[in-house]
């Protein structure tokens, strides 16, 4: 009987319950980052691993106790920013369409459809990636790509996955311009092209950014879709779009079954994690400055 | 309880630890070993087998040690053996730390852990895998001597001409860096060498069965698997010096590829479990579970005319 209670003791009660909740996740950030640095930093200060050696190093080979991790790193970067690179312009052009030409369609038809393809599992899009990418990289580039896992690979599967997250965000990103903008833009005589690139697309552009921004995080921490389609050659460089290679993830989760706690071995794949930690980090670090200056922009 | 004070904080621990697995896409984890309340071994008891042990590590015979543990459940109601997955690498560091009662792995226990881990873990040796290697059905080679084997993986043969074979790209397929299966195959082929950092690999997958797709999909490829794998569409088994890979053939000791499956136990296991954990271990290595084994494409070690030490020499046995 709620009704019959005191009400600074309901106000108390509810006070506890939410401030528990924010203190609970606080810890479970404070933990997780905790853990993950003290594992990933035994590596540099117990192991010795220098850590020059460790991001710079062009050979990942275990067994050789030898721990570069730069071909995950540049296997992360190169998928996630060729990925953007192919879901850009689909996206926005997609997002432009469905606000400023064909809303209608856009509401009803464009946005199910879209937020469908955010759910599904990534471990659909890697069969995918695996049976049609694949095949269709070996087909076409033959014997420069004799499996067809690779990075290009890689990219266009991280692509079609992160192609959904753009086009929403950047729709929400077009319909929050106020539409005062578009009317004042029409009543100058410009046209509807005009429009959208002078003004609408110009002043979104902080949270199509945003947009873009959020799209790299989920393709620079998608692991499973990825590592089904790239390769998983983490020993050395890869040389080209069409060369296998590994990401930070993937390599992560190959290696972990393998590794036994406490090696050397072990706190590597953890260093890899805090790295990863800590781009995401970069990443809600770029997102909310370009949210200040948005909002600065915008008055 | 100052034990009282904490469990919060141990609460949001656990749920971090937990976090940060998942969030590192952490799959399969092994369960941790309930003790058995119930077993009490005091005297008159002792021919009935009671409680639960927990079993993880190697993927690479764990039907054969679910075949086991169903037949040895069955005859032993009472008892319950969980089997989980997660490699070699966790099983060994579970019966490290106690977690598990049993550790599978596909390699010696001294070369993935510390030396003083590795004290008070028992060797139980439990059947044998042979390996080989398989290659695209459109390869035109039959054997290959070791020598030629190793050049391949040596990154210094890179052309089917070299070994015989029409002209063409020699595509080596790997298992991943710490696979018991790579770990095997490289220890018996390659002698301890190692190949150059320039050489790559056109993939490294992360299991038997993914290599055998990929060696079938891809023209001019060459892998490794356990003889259990070697059947397939687009997959041919090659001999090596002229010898096929068949169990007959590793038992004599005329095929060199091949490792122990090794289930390690501990010495200071409580004796809650142990009666169970060693009662499991005979069955596994007992005749009758031997035409199991040699059905799900392992040999028996019983079998065996020779042996291998740690260090991968073969003597008489």
């Amino acid at each position: 009987m709620a009704n019959l209670m005191p009400k600074r003791r309901l106000e108390n009660i509810g006070l506890s319950i939410t401030g528990f909740c924010v203190a609970l996740v606080a810890l479970v950030v404070v933990t997780l980052i905790f853990m993950v640095a003290q594992q990933g930093l035994t590596t540099f200060f117990v192991d010795g691993i220098n850590p020059i050696d460790f991001f710079f190093g062009q050979n990942w080979i275990p067994e050789q106790e030898r721990y570069g991790a730069l071909p995950m790193i540049v296997g992360s970067f190169a998928v996630t920013l060729l990925s953007t690179l192919f879901a850009l312009p689909v996206a926005i052009g997609s997002a432009i369409f469905v606000v400023e030409v064909a809303p209608t369609f856009g509401r009803r038809v464009f946005q199910p459809v879209i937020e469908l393809l955010v759910g599904i599992p990534s471990v659909v899009y890697g069969v995918l990636g695996l049976y049609v990418v694949n095949s269709l990289v070996k087909a076409i580039f033959g014997d420069a790509a004799p499996t067809g896992a690779g990075i290009l690979s890689g990219a266009i599967v991280l692509a079609i996955m992160i192609l959904p997250t753009i086009t929403t965000l950047s729709m929400d990103a077009l319909r929050a311009v106020p539409n005062q903008y578009r009317e004042g833009s029409y009543a100058l005589g410009c046209t509807r092209w005009q429009t959208v690139w002078h003004v609408v697309l110009k002043s979104a552009l902080p949270s199509l950014m945003t947009a873009v921004i959020l799209g790299m995080t989920r393709a620079f921490g998608e692991t499973l879709a990825v590592q089904m389609v790239i390769g998983g050659v983490e020993r050395s460089m890869p040389t080209g779009l069409l060369d296998p290679a590994s990401t930070l993830t993937a390599a992560l989760t190959a290696g972990l079954s393998n590794a036994t706690s406490g090696s050397v071995y072990y706190h590597a794949l953890w260093s890899l994690g805090l790295l990863l930690l800590a781009m995401s980090l970069v990443f809600i670090l770029i997102i909310h400055l370009i949210g200040r200056k948005g909002a600065k922009a915008n008055g | 309880m100052s034990k009282f004070d904490l469990s919060r904080r141990q609460f949001v621990s656990v749920m971090g630890a937990a976090a940060a697995v998942a969030g590192l896409g952490l799959a399969g984890c092994g369960s941790t070993g309930n003790d058995s309340s119930a077993s009490d071994n005091g005297g008159d008891g002792s021919s009935t087998l009671m409680g639960s042990i927990s079993c993880s590590g190697a993927t690479s015979f764990q039907p054969l040690v679910e075949a086991a543990a169903d037949a040895f459940m069955e005859a032993n109601p009472e008892t319950s053996i969980a089997i989980s997955a997660g490699g070699s690498g966790q099983g060994l560091s579970q019966i490290a730390d106690g977690s598990v009662q049993i550790g599978r792995s596909d390699v010696y226990a001294e070369e993935k852990l510390e030396a003083s881990q590795c004290e008070g873990l028992v060797d139980n040796q439990v059947c044998i895998v042979g390996m080989g290697p398989i290659v695209n059905a459109g390869v035109d080679v039959d054997d290959l001597t070791l020598d030629q084997l190793k050049g391949i993986f040596l990154g210094e043969i890179t052309d089917w001409s070299e070994v015989g074979g029409t002209a063409g790209t020699i595509q080596v397929i790997q298992r991943e860096a710490g696979s018991g299966t790579r770990a095997t195959f490289e220890a018996a082929v390659l002698g301890g060498e190692t190949a150059p950092d320039s050489f790559r690999p056109v993939a490294e997958v992360d299991s038997s069965g993914t290599v055998v797709e990929q060696v079938a999909a891809t023209d001019g490829s060459i892998s490794y698997v356990a003889f259990n794998y070697m059947e397939g569409d687009g997959i041919k088994a090659l001999t090596v010096d002229g010898v096929e890979p068949t169990q007959a053939n590793v038992e004599s000791g005329d095929f060199t590829i091949w490792a122990y499956e090794h289930m390690y136990t501990r010495e200071d296991e409580s004796e809650d479990t142990a009666p169970l954990t060693q009662a499991f271990i005979e069955f596994m290595l007992s005749d009758d579970f031997a035409a199991t084994v040699v059905e799900q494409g392992f040999i028996p070690m019983g079998d065996m005319q020779v042996k291998k030490d740690a260090d991968g020499n073969i003597t008489a046995a």
